[in-house]
């Protein structure tokens, strides 16, 4: 590895970040990190490795084929790289928060890593920002964190912000007791879960012989009601729905309801049949979305946390942002004006001008034209005679 | 960030199920600008009688990817293609029954009757479908090795690239002039609506506008 190309060659998934991209990302984080501890959600910071065994149960389950493995020397057990940090969140939360008084609001940023980047995100390693609330159940808790989220999201600029509800419980619950239901035929159950994953409704149709009418009926009435929020609840109060699927309806509507009093200008629509990405999820789920904006900005929902086989599980709910499509919606920072001093430029003054919002770059040996190498340095002004002076720029050679 | 894009984009594939869209286009009051279905027109983009959408004309792999990747926000291609790429960023919420076609394994005609497939381990096929073929295969045990063609699939077995094919077959004639006979169905094909997903979110009323007049489109021939 002589070769200067060679050097330079990082591995799929993998970037460097410059400037002025890596001052902004940091700039994002911390404005939401400030936006969710001014919620009360304290901010934590799992390792970056754990053990397997601790990071792949529970929530976690769903993650072995993403997380990077390594064996640790030292206590000869197997550890996983995270490649999410729910999983760390919920673990703490039944361990050494085990007493702390409920809800437990958390917030947490960091990066994590993937064996494997998808179409849409490349990227095997990215920033992550989140925040969850353990302990409590209901309509009020779910709302309040897809209102803090969206709330965020708003204040660094996104504009056009749309959320997704989703409820991956309805499916399943409207198909208890039947062929495709919990514990009936599990092929079936899968190929059902992909023609709704892909919402096509052809192969919802071609069901009919196997589950009856009765049953794609409806689904394919749940799946065409993807839309605006108003519009898809009327289509499932239709239904007739029963049991738990009509109280996870109530609950949806109830979500709606409180969403839409405190943020009357975000877009809601509901997917009823969404499932992808909800695989451990057990409740209102939601999906954050930004008109022109590639990908999703933020998911979550609820779940039940718990620390792994045989601890209790308490209800939660929570959302992780992911910085990368995040900071492709939030629009461009003002870049800060930067000064070039020359070298006789006292330490006094150039605080001065520091405290005056100025970004200086310092002169660090003599040069004759100050405004020739302020442009070399990228500076777009010049400290001249005790005086800031815009460089003329047809002066850059 | 794509925010240029503010007018729909429907990609429509080139080549043969063209044909068969258009009178599905007028029927949902979508009237390409002169031009279009000329194959001559160099042209890829096109404006139509509405000013809030236009008309990209791709082939059917690319409508897929340009849908995945929101660049175009509805799109039309073939189950097959859905399939291949299993872009979980699109959904395909109208089945426009056109393009009827089949995704079959064929083998030459001498073969059939010598060989037992229970005992294959692993065999080599030529496909314009290497994931679809391999997860098919691999569904029963066995292992494909995928060379990938993007046309004449047929050549393939005569030539001595492979025994067997994995293509789309809609009367079988191509097949039966090549020697080959079907020996299994993979997945029956039509031509779906496609459509983004974060469009679909972010932009709920214009597209969900869409899919109700296409899946009436659609009804209506039926009736």
């Amino acid at each position: 590895m002589t070769n200067k190309a060679d050097k330079a060659l990082l591995p799929a998934g993998m970037s460097d970040v410059l400037a002025p991209d890596a001052a902004f990302e940091a700039s994002v984080l911390d404005r939401l990190l400030a936006d969710f501890a001014g919620h009360g959600y304290d901010r934590v910071e799992p390792p970056l490795i754990e053990f397997e065994e601790s990071l792949l149960t529970g929530i976690g389950a769903g993650l072995a084929e993403q997380t990077f493995r390594l064996m640790d020397p030292v206590s000869q057990k197997m550890m996983g790289v995270r490649a999410d940090m729910t999983p760390q969140i919920a673990r703490i939360a039944s361990t050494r928060l085990i007493n702390a008084p409920r809800p437990l609001r958390l917030s947490y940023a960091g990066q994590v890593l993937r064996v494997r980047g998808s179409h849409l995100r490349p990227e095997r390693q990215f920033n992550q920002a989140g925040a969850e609330l353990i302990g409590a159940d209901g309509a009020a808790a779910d709302t309040e964190v897809i209102v803090m989220a969206a709330d965020a999201l708003g204040r660094l600029g996104v504009t056009d912000l749309s959320c997704d509800l989703g409820l991956p419980t309805l499916v399943p619950d409207f198909c208890r007791g039947g062929p495709a239901g919990e514990g009936g035929d599990a092929d079936l159950q899968t190929r059902l879960r992909q023609a709704l994953d892909r919402k096509d409704a052809a192969a919802i149709a071609e069901f009919s012989d196997e589950l009856g009418e009765d049953t794609t009926g409806p689904l394919a009435a749940m799946l065409a009601a993807a839309g605006p929020a108003s519009g898809t609840l009327k289509t499932l109060g239709s239904l007739g729905l029963k049991g738990a699927a009509q109280a996870g309806m109530k609950l949806l509507n109830d979500v709606v309801d409180r969403v839409q009093a405190a943020l009357p200008d975000l877009t809601l629509t509901i997917d009823p049949v969404e499932n992808r990405g909800f695989e451990y999820h057990s409740g209102v789920t939601f999906t954050f979305f930004a008109k022109g904006v590639r990908g999703e900005l933020g998911n979550g929902g609820r779940y039940q946390a718990n620390g792994g086989a045989g601890s209790d599980s308490e209800p939660a709910t929570g959302f992780t942002l992911f910085m990368d499509t995040v900071l492709r919606a939030v629009p461009a920072p003002e870049l800060r004006s930067r000064v070039f001093l020359p070298i006789q430029t006292t330490a006094e003054d150039a605080a001065g001008l520091r405290a005056e919002g100025w970004i200086t770059v310092a002169g660090l040996e003599e040069c004759g034209d100050g405004e020739a190498e302020a442009a070399r340095v990228g500076c777009s002004h010049v400290l001249d005679g005790g005086k800031v002076r815009k460089i003329n720029k047809s002066n850059k050679e | 960030m794509l925010r240029v894009n503010e007018k729909l984009v429907l990609a429509l594939p080139k080549g043969r199920i063209l044909n068969e869209v258009m009178p599905v286009l007028r029927d949902v009051g979508i009237e390409p600008e002169a031009g279009f279905e000329d194959s001559d027109d160099r042209r890829l983009r096109f404006a139509t009688n509405l000013p809030e959408l236009d008309i990209i004309r791709i082939r059917s792999f690319d409508v897929a990817t340009f849908v995945a990747f929101g660049g175009a926000h509805l799109g039309v291609c073939g189950n097959d293609v859905l399939l291949e790429f299993d872009y979980p960023e699109i959904y395909a919420p109208v089945d426009l029954g056109l393009g009827r076609c089949r995704l079959v394994v064929a083998e030459p005609e001498d073969m059939i009757g010598s060989d037992d497939p229970a005992t294959w381990s692993s065999l080599r096929v030529a496909t314009k479908y290497p994931t679809l073929t391999q997860a098919h295969f691999a569904g029963r045990g066995v292992q494909a090795e995928c060379i990938k063609l993007n046309g004449a699939m047929e050549l393939a077995p005569q030539l001595g690239l492979c025994r067997r094919i994995v293509d789309l077959v809609s009367t079988g004639n191509t097949l039966k002039a090549n020697g080959l006979v079907e020996i299994e169905q993979i997945a029956a094909i039509t031509s779906r609506l496609a459509v983004n997903r974060a469009a679909w979110k972010t932009r709920p009323d214009e597209i969900g506008h869409w899919i109700t007049k296409f899946r009436g489109a659609v009804d209506g021939d039926a009736a």
